[in-house]
């Protein structure tokens, strides 16, 4: 066993009593709402935490989506940028996935096809900024919402199915990705893929390259040129993969769960803003986000039992998971967005 | 409170110890006439902008005490300052480009009391024509030429009715023309009564346009005189003038072949303008160039344009025969030219490790297939380094920032000079370190040169220069002044050289 030096005792001491402090506020926050609110805090507390695990199987698909979506902020923000477009990449790899699922009837091509369309989106936005000086944060906004409802009409006018109407023509039989059984259980197969997709995320970022080009760039932008690291590639770079995640996100979404995309496109909504916070908690590494994406998805599903048992209002479950996801994430989104704001002056002033 | 013949600013023994323990000033008195332009001339780090800071009350002294028209001040904050009448002026202007001159000054007027534009355009009007100041006030100030913002940026403190204006290198930015317009705008003030403090290192400036001038080294006041009573050389040898502190043993060696060579190089600097003019230059094996000057002549431009980092306009490098003109920095660093910054958060990632950083500058030399970082062999080049070069550290995973700064700088030089390059540019290698830090840099250097590399050396203590190099070239505003054996410069001539004065 080899000694703590004196550096680690600081950093794993100062991360252990982040975390520590962090569930211990939101907790504490969260039962004093509820309290106030007149429900018992210990049973709505037991319920957001536990009441996930009724169905395992479900917990970890939901986890899968924003597992995907949270690499998809994480690592354009380990180059210094900030990626909110998650969202709209998440829909139009869905979109793309199914058409090609449809028109080819082969899974695989519909994931990568689908895939590369959010990481065509994810440079266009990066590439807007970088060359044009336009505000990603706008541009990822304008772009979620213009797919949004480019995919409700498109799902609604083009690809609707004749027999439910509000639903799009279902994936192929061939196409889909199926269920496995595990240990008594079920499990759908896109949560390993999308495992394989974060120790793919790991290894990109960790051990070639373009991960180091990408974190020296993000970290400090002087000294990347100083290098002759350009931190422009770099934030393409990081977009392009950043896209290539939510636009799997999608795609697995429709190949592997739904199977249609709905006309409200309830089943996607939100996941890619979810990310942020899976992000966040996960500390923006890909092995953090694979553990926060589950209890993300375990605080949504107990707050909806808690709903269901409680007959609290969406409300209150919403703020309870809020509360703790901010609680978590604060602290390391306050030192991001310091080094955000530094790296930012830098990649535009070129 | 008389304006003619009294004292403007009185300050008495002051002293300022930063919180990191650098001791800016150690016991500073100056004395500024009321109406007269007065010069703060020193060398870098000699206190002159600390001193000003402290009068316009943006930090506050450890210890002395400031008057300002006879009267007993202590400033929380510039706005204090600016209530008594004092404005500085700073190199960096601090005006939004994207507004035009007259939203610029009702912004800066609107944080002493509310006028409306047309107010302020009209006194702006008539302090311009007071002043013989001229500005065009509805243009956007990005689009003004450097010395026109000067100008706004003078309007603005005589705006806020300043008495005293204090002036922080205002010629460093500016060309010639600009500077004697500057210089008449100063006279015309000081006939209006207007007291004015000029920072400055530029020996030529302080002869043209001051009354008296107070010369700080190390913060301390090393003269005050009158300007008439002294020449450019006495004010060189006050300001320059000092003990040596170490010393480094280095024996005559004869050096090889050129192996870099600077022909009429030009390159431009942040401000778009000029800041290396056909600077020619030449380095052999085995010899250590010291390039001496005032820090912001060039220097720091010349150095990344040969390693690539900043592109050059008109002239060549060549690196061991071969041209390496606006290549890229990696393939340069590759060729076998090492650059060392002169800030160890340029040379390295604080956050990162030792591997981590080990391996910024010469990534290529460390991937296997497929752009796979061959982090093996990275801690293995790591181990070398924190070995060769003696750097104390628990473990090669500790992210530098937990290293002392000798120890930051001690992985930055060694990783550079562990990869084995024919040239290497240093660009301050001794910068804030300690004695025993300083001493195992320079002596590496040294060991460097034995070896028969070139170094070029860009230093702005020149202690460093003269007792390492083999040659020295003295830069101001670009140019090179003057080329020679260490040995050819007295200290007198250095400082004169540095001012701009040919000697």
């Amino acid at each position: 066993m080899r000694r703590l030096g004196s550096w680690r005792l600081v950093e794993y001491s100062s991360t252990a009593i982040e975390v520590a402090g962090s569930v211990a506020a939101g907790i504490a926050v969260g039962g004093a709402i509820l309290a106030l609110l007149g429900y018992d805090p210990v049973k709505g507390l037991s319920l957001l935490i536990l009441g996930g695990f009724r169905d395992v199987d479900y917990l970890l698909s939901r986890a899968t989506f924003i597992m995907m979506t949270g690499l998809s902020f994480a690592i354009p923000m380990l180059a210094g940028f900030f990626n909110i477009g998650a969202e709209g990449m998440m829909y139009l790899g869905g979109l793309v996935a199914l058409v090609v699922a449809v028109y080819t009837g082969n899974a695989a091509v519909a994931l990568v096809l689908g895939s590369l369309a959010g990481a065509a989106l994810g440079l266009l936005i990066a590439a807007l900024k970088v060359f044009r000086g336009v505000n990603e944060v706008i541009t990822a906004i304008m772009l979620n919402w213009t797919l949004h409802y480019v995919v409700i009409y498109l799902v609604t006018a083009r690809f609707y199915d004749p027999l439910a109407p509000h639903e799009s023509v279902k994936v192929p039989k061939g196409a889909r990705l199926g269920v496995m059984d595990v240990a008594g259980g079920r499990l759908h197969v896109i949560f390993l893929v999308s495992l394989a997709a974060v120790a793919l995320a790991y290894y990109l970022l960790y051990f070639t390259r373009l991960g180091y080009e990408i974190r020296v760039s993000g970290l400090s932008p002087k000294s990347a040129k100083y290098a002759g690291i350009s931190p422009r590639r770099a934030v393409l770079n990081s977009m392009a993969l950043g896209g290539l995640f939510a636009g799997l996100s999608g795609a697995l979404n429709v190949l592997g769960f739904m199977y249609y995309i709905d006309n409200l496109l309830t089943s996607m909504a939100g996941m890619g803003f979810d990310g942020i916070g899976v992000a966040l908690m996960g500390r923006n590494n890909p092995l953090g986000i694979a553990f926060s994406s589950v209890f993300f998805s375990m605080l949504i599903l107990g707050g909806q039992t808690m709903q269901i048992v409680m007959n609290a209002p969406k409300e209150v479950a919403d703020t309870l998971s809020g509360i703790i996801v901010i609680a978590l994430s604060l602290p390391y989104a306050y030192r991001m967005l310091v080094s955000y704001l530094r790296t930012r002056r830098l990649v535009r002033g070129d | 409170m008389g304006r003619g013949g009294g004292e403007a600013v009185v300050m008495k023994d002051v002293v300022k110890v930063y919180p990191d323990g650098t001791v800016a000033l150690r016991g500073v008195s100056l004395r500024v006439r009321s109406g007269e332009i007065h010069g703060l001339l020193g060398e870098n780090g000699a206190g002159k902008t600390t001193l000003m800071r402290i009068l316009y009350g943006e930090i506050r002294p450890s210890r002395g005490e400031v008057k300002v028209f006879g009267r007993r001040v202590s400033f929380k904050g510039p706005w204090d300052a600016i209530r008594e009448g004092i404005c500085m002026v700073y190199q960096h202007f601090s005006l939004v480009p994207s507004f035009t001159v007259l939203e610029n000054l009702t912004l800066s007027m609107s944080s002493i009391r509310r006028a409306s534009a047309s107010e302020v355009a009209e006194r702006a009007r008539e302090i311009m024509e007071r002043t013989g100041l001229k500005v065009p006030l509805s243009e956007a100030v990005e689009s003004l030429a450097v010395g026109v913002q000067q100008r706004v940026e003078i309007l603005k403190a005589l705006m806020r009715d300043a008495r005293i204006l204090i002036l922080d290198e205002p010629t460093s930015v500016l060309t010639p023309v600009e500077v004697r317009e500057l210089f008449n705008t100063l006279r015309r003030l000081k006939e209006l009564g207007i007291t004015v403090i000029l920072i400055t290192h530029k020996l030529r400036e302080v002869k043209e346009v001051t009354d008296t001038v107070t010369v700080l080294r190390r913060g301390r006041v090393a003269g005050v005189v009158r300007t008439p009573d002294v020449s450019e050389a006495e004010l060189a040898k006050m300001m320059v003038g000092r003990e040596v502190v170490l010393k480094v043993s280095r024996r005559p060696r004869k050096p090889g072949g050129a192996v870099l060579e600077v022909r009429d190089l030009w390159v431009r600097g942040e401000r778009g303008v000029m800041a290396v003019k056909g600077v020619t230059l030449s380095v052999r094996e085995g010899e250590i160039l010291g390039i001496a000057g005032v820090q912001g002549n060039g220097q720091r431009e010349l150095a990344e344009a040969l390693a690539g980092l900043r592109r050059v306009e008109k002239g060549r490098v060549l690196l061991m025969g071969r041209d390496i003109t606006n290549r890229p920095p990696s393939e340069i660093y590759m060729m076998g030219l090492a650059y060392i910054p002169d800030s160890r958060s340029v040379g390295l990632i604080m956050e990162l490790n030792l591997v981590n950083n080990s391996i910024l500058t010469r990534l290529k030399r460390f991937l296997g297939r497929g752009s796979r970082v061959l982090w093996g062999r990275a801690l293995s080049f790591t181990n070398r380094v924190v070995k060769e070069f003696n750097v104390v550290v628990e473990s090669v995973r500790t992210p530098v920032r937990y290293l002392s700064g000798g120890n930051q700088q001690k992985v930055m030089v060694g990783r550079e000079v562990a990869s084995g390059p024919k040239v290497i540019v240093a660009s301050e290698p001794t910068h804030g370190l300690d004695v025993g830090a300083t001493e195992y840099i320079r002596n590496l250097l040294v060991r460097l040169r034995d070896e028969g590399r070139a170094v070029v050396l860009i230093s702005t203590d020149l202690d460093e220069i003269l007792q390492l190099s083999d040659r020295v070239a003295v830069m101001y505003e670009g140019r090179v002044m003057a080329v020679g054996r260490p040995e050819e410069f007295t200290l007198e001539r250095l400082g004169l050289l540095m001012g701009g004065v040919s000697a």
